[in-house]
């Protein structure tokens, strides 16, 4: 709830009818992923940059913690979970699709188009979206790109900002800031009309600020619009699957094969991780599915376009071919359940609904970080001998692998699946497992939640200078308050 | 010595530079004038309208470690000195723009500290240069990013604080994308590590917890040491197919290199603008290239035979034939990992040049040229030779975005050289002389157009500032914040326009620099144009656009 004339300034934005107190609409950011104890006290969905604005000129006079969102339930990182009381901002409004750019390769989104939209206009275009692994329903494109979430095609992951280019910001500050070469001088019209497409994410000048705003969790500006990258829709393209008993072995494929920037898509997914993205059932469906699986299967699509499409497969194939013999893997076409053709349905689509990771068991826990593919096993070690601690079938965690960066470095996620009334348990094992990972090396770049704490304990003079650069961006506090370093936890 | 470079001259106090001795120890510190001096002559893009000065430093430290480097930087804060620092050097922008500044040559901190053959990185310090980290990691089958003003600079240094572009930028990217982390001596003598370094976890992802850092470090240009000093950083290495030694017999011009079997060689050429932004379009969605550089036909004779070259450009048909026959080429350097791989590049590539009505000339058949030319593109050697003609040389940078854009940027500087070629302000090099790469597969694409002038002709030295003038105007006209917006008098102009920029980084300089120790001119500093010897129309169209351009309130 709110004071009776707190509702009446932000109507004053918004407009009445988008601003609401209804506990069916904010009890979805109450919590998610591993953070609960969100108190939404009310949502306003503005609908343009200037509406925007004129909630961060309010919030400054008024202290308020303004949280802002773009993506539909359920939940996942719990991110958008305010810490105590806040102010939902939900962006899904401003749901335009402002510029699809073929020559370019290049889309201008607002932050409430998803997937499910963007993927079918870009694919009329002959462009296609760079996807994260099956993003649920309702997923904003431009929160997904925000959160730094690996894209499934390393080869287009060159530096940790893509796909995002350009963004336009409203710091904390309620100043208004263009990133990159959308910076101007001049509107985006005047750029457009100059033959400007808003590609070069860099600056303006000398500094970088969307690097900054990405993976801040709303702490330092919203945005209300980017341009994202898009690559040509392939002519030909085929997955292949690569299931094996050794991890060591996919591994060595994969350093062999993506140095020379072979294949498209390029995943390694654990048996039960596989089983839980290809059932159709869910539930007993996907332990039996994992069952039938090999204990590892990496997953890589080969592409041609618009010349010599097949000679481009058919080098790929070749080359593939010879790396997996040299580090004694087997390609096949086909995985007990799934075939190569479902799986690029299931790479290139959202998830259906309910969100597939909820299908094995109701609910599930995500614990991701950043390392490179050679010290991975060391991770599922600890993981394992943490899940036995907490009598968690070490067969149902789930292991995700995304080579980012072009192979330099990877996306570990590992996923517990569980009963929702075994969530005590599950979080008690999230806790300690993440805690474990830490000490050994995990690198939590996206610190959600929990994380935060054991993530900056590590590294007090990051705390100190990203300090300073709050102090500057949202200088009152009104943006996510609680979140990442930026308030009242002292860092150790 | 000149008299305005007399007038520069600082001084340090005795107790300063014993703290500067004892941070480096005495034999690494100097005040000598003849030692100050070298660093003070600084011929690279000055274009101090009347000399090649700037100012003397009040002493140079050449630190060996982190530390060391901490050492120096407290004591300029102590003492109420300036730090600027200085990698390999090349260029204005690594000298003093204060009487107070203690010049920090990094010079003994040139280690590989680590190779990472399986994840793709190196971590150097800033006096490891481009040359010695190839000559390393091509061992190992890889290879690293050579921005275009060659191996003997630093990467580090274009990496955290430079620019950064190249003609392997198509494949190996722009060198602040290719930072994995970077140890970062702030202002005040804190260490600041960035990403996975800071917490002790590896060198192996520049970014987070949480917000990344490296975009206060750096945006489309670095800080130019207005932000403290970089003493390690790792850089992303790339695939090299080739061997792990180029064999090369001779340097530069008398290079004889031994041209590996899975490289190719295209010299493209198309009739129009059209079909050429066509085509390097489609080969970039065909993610083809390893090398990609349009520079004009003429430049080739301008750096290779540059006296040759002045000769032939008063000849009309050379002049018609270099300049308007072969105005839209681009050169493609293919390098392969397999036969069929090769076959599959060689071929989309003739395929889209076909297409496009160009003609593609396949150079690995002119053996003496690959075999000389091989180095100036794996290794960038050539462009430094851009110096032989008239001793100096500019460059006017744009804004990095859409391949049509650099295009419209290459025809709006043709059009002010030919101006100022006419009028005797610049040497005759036919006019068009981009650097245009494509980034990444042609993400986005660059475009600098240099124009080089004799520093000993008075109407040369005069021309520089009206001409810079002159491509602020059409960087406007375009609006474009350009690459060279470093430059105080850019700043003032087009940092309000752009979101202004120039007051953020004021404040950042402010948050990071508390004790301003910094030499910070090219970060926040902001200057004028001396409009009193520019053309009243100019004046006017620059005010015109200034309005038109204002942001809305
Ligand atoms: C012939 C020629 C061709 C060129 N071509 C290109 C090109 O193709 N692409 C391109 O990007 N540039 C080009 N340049 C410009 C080029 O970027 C700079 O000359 C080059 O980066 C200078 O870098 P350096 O490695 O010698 O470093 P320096 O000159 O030592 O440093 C460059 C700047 O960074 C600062 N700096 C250096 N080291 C540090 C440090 N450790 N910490 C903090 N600040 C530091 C310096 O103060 C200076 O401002 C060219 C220059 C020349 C002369």
């Amino acid at each position: 709830m709110i004071a009776p004339e707190l509702k009446q300034k932000l109507s004053a934005i918004v407009g009445a009818e988008d601003v609401t107190e209804d506990e069916g609409v904010l009890s979805s950011w109450r919590s998610g992923g591993a953070v609960a104890g969100g108190e939404p006290a009310a949502l306003v969905r503005p609908s343009s940059t200037a509406e925007v604005r004129a909630l961060l000129k309010l919030a400054r006079e008024e202290k308020l913690n303004l949280v802002f969102s773009s993506s539909a339930p359920p939940r996942l990182r719990g991110d958008s979970v305010p810490a105590g009381e806040g102010i939902m901002v939900d962006m899904s409004k401003m749901d335009r699709i402002v510029r699809l750019d073929r020559r370019n390769k290049v889309a201008l989104i607002e932050p409430g188009v998803t997937f499910e939209r963007l993927i079918p206009e870009a694919d009329a275009a002959g462009l296609k979206v760079l996807m994260p692994l099956r993003p649920k329903r309702g997923k904003s494109v431009l929160a997904s790109a925000l959160e730094r979430e690996p894209i499934i095609i390393p080869k287009y992951h060159w530096d940790m900002t893509d796909p995002m280019l350009c963004t336009e910001l409203v710091f904390g500050s309620g100043d208004l800031f263009r990133t990159g070469s959308a910076a101007g001088p001049g509107s985006l019209e005047q750029q457009w009309a100059a033959g400007g497409a808003q590609k070069n994410p860099m600056g303006p000048a000398q500094t970088d600020f969307v690097r900054v705003v990405q993976g801040a969790q709303g702490t330092m500006a919203a945005v209300t619009w980017c341009t994202l990258k898009l690559e040509v829709k392939p002519t030909i393209h085929r997955i292949w699957f690569v299931p094996d008993r050794k991890l060591s072995r996919l591994s060595e494929f994969t350093y062999r094969s993506l140095r020379p920037k072979l294949a498209d898509e390029w995943l390694i997914l654990n048996s039960y991780a596989l089983a839980a993205l290809i059932s159709e059932k869910g539930g007993e469906e996907v332990d039996a599915l994992a069952q039938r699986q090999a204990p590892w299967t990496a997953v890589y699509g080969v592409s041609g376009y618009e010349y010599l499409p097949q000679e481009r497969v058919a080098y790929q194939e070749r080359d593939l071919a010879r790396h997996a013999q040299a580090a004694g893997v087997v390609p096949s076409p086909e995985v007990a359940g799934c075939s190569w053709k479902g799986m690029e349905r299931i790479l290139s689509s959202p998830s259906p609904e309910p969100y597939y990771k909820t299908a094995p068991r109701g609910d599930f826990l995500d614990l991701f970080f950043l390392s490179t593919l050679d010290r991975v096993p060391a991770f599922l070690e600890i993981m394992e001998a943490e899940a036995e601690r907490f009598s968690y079938p070490a067969q149902r965690i789930g292991a995700y692998i995304q080579p980012i960066q072009q192979g330099r470095n990877v996306h570990v996620e590992f996923t517990l699946y569980f009963r929702p009334a075994d969530r005590e348990m599950a979080q008690a094992l999230f806790l300690s497992a993440s805690r474990a990972l830490s000490e050994a090396g995990a690198f939590f770049s996206r610190p959600y939640g929990p994380w935060a704490e054991l993530a900056y304990a590590r590294c007090p003079d990051t705390v100190a200078a990203l300090r300073k650069v709050k102090a500057i961006l949202d200088p009152d506090h009104v943006l996510n308050r609680g979140k990442l370093c930026f308030e009242a936890r002292e860092v150790v | 010595m000149s008299e305005t470079a007399a007038k520069t001259f600082g001084t340090i106090s005795e107790e300063a530079y014993r703290d500067l001795e004892e941070a480096v120890g005495p034999e690494n510190a100097s005040r000598e004038p003849g030692v100050l001096d070298g660093y003070a002559w600084q011929p690279t893009n000055n274009d101090h309208p009347t000399e090649r000065w700037v100012k003397r430093p009040v002493a140079v430290v050449l630190p060996g470690s982190t530390a060391e480097v901490q050492a120096v930087v407290r004591a300029c804060n102590r003492h109420g000195l300036k730090f600027k620092a200085f990698s390999t050097g090349w260029g204005v922008w690594c000298g003093p723009t204060y009487d107070n500044v203690v010049q920090v040559d990094l010079r003994r901190m040139n280690r590989i500290l680590e190779i990472d053959e399986k994840n793709m990185y190196a971590v150097v310090e800033p006096y490891a240069i481009a040359a010695q980290i190839q000559a390393e990691v091509m061992k190992k089958g890889l290879n690293l990013h050579i921005h275009g003003s060659g191996p003997n600079c630093s990467p580090l240094a274009s990496a955290t604080s430079g620019w950064g572009v190249g003609h392997d930028s198509i494949y190996m990217s722009y060198s602040p994308r290719n930072v994995l982390g970077a140890e970062w001596v702030l202002p005040d003598g804190e260490v600041l590590r960035l990403g996975a370094p800071g917490s002790g976890l590896g060198w192996f992802s520049g970014d987070g917890p949480g917000p990344s850092l490296r975009g206060v470090m750096r945006g489309s240009a670095g800080a130019l040491s207005g932000l403290g000093i970089f003493t390690k950083c790792a850089l992303k290495l790339y695939n090299w197919p080739g061997p792990p030694r180029i064999e090369t017999e001779g340097c530069l011009l008398d290079a004889r290199s031994e041209i590996p079997e899975n490289m190719g060689f295209y010299l493209c050429a198309f009739p129009d603008r059209a079909s050429f932004l066509e085509a390097v379009l489609k080969m970039g969605e065909a993610e083809i290239g390893y090398n990609a550089l349009r520079t004009a036909t003429a430049a080739y004779l301008n750096v290779m035979t540059p006296r040759l070259f002045k000769r032939l450009t008063d000849t009309k048909a050379i002049r018609d034939l270099m300049g308007k026959t072969l105005e839209y080429t681009i050169m493609m350097v293919l390098a392969a990992n397999s036969r069929e791989e090769l076959d599959y590049q060689a071929g989309s590539l003739l395929s889209i040049v076909e297409d496009a009505g160009g003609i593609a000339l396949d150079m690995s058949t002119q053996k003496p040229f690959v075999r000389m030319a091989l180095m100036g593109f794996v290794r960038a050697t050539i462009p430094a030779l851009v110096f032989r003609i008239g001793g100096s040389f500019n460059t006017a940078l744009d804004r990095n975005d859409a391949l049509d854009t650099q295009e419209n940027w290459r025809d709006a500087c043709l059009a002010i050289k030919e101006e100022w070629i006419s009028k005797g302000g610049i040497l005759d090099d036919m006019g068009d002389n981009p650097y245009y790469v494509p980034y990444e597969n042609n993400m986005w694409a660059h475009c600098e157009v240099v124009y080089q002038f004799d520093h000993r002709k008075p109407e040369h030295r005069a021309a520089l500032e009206p001409i810079f003038l002159d491509f602020t105007i059409a960087a406007l006209e375009q609006c474009m914040e350009p690459m060279f917006s470093s430059d105080p008098r850019v700043r003032a102009i087009i940092g309000p326009l752009a979101g202004g920029f120039n007051r953020w980084q004021r404040e950042v300089s402010k948050a990071l620099d508390p004790g301003e120790a910094a030499d910070s001119t090219l970060y926040c500093g902001e200057g004028a144009f001396d409009l009193s010897a520019v053309d009243g129309a100019k004046v006017k169209r620059l005010n015109e656009l200034i309005e038109k351009l204002k942001p809305e309130a």
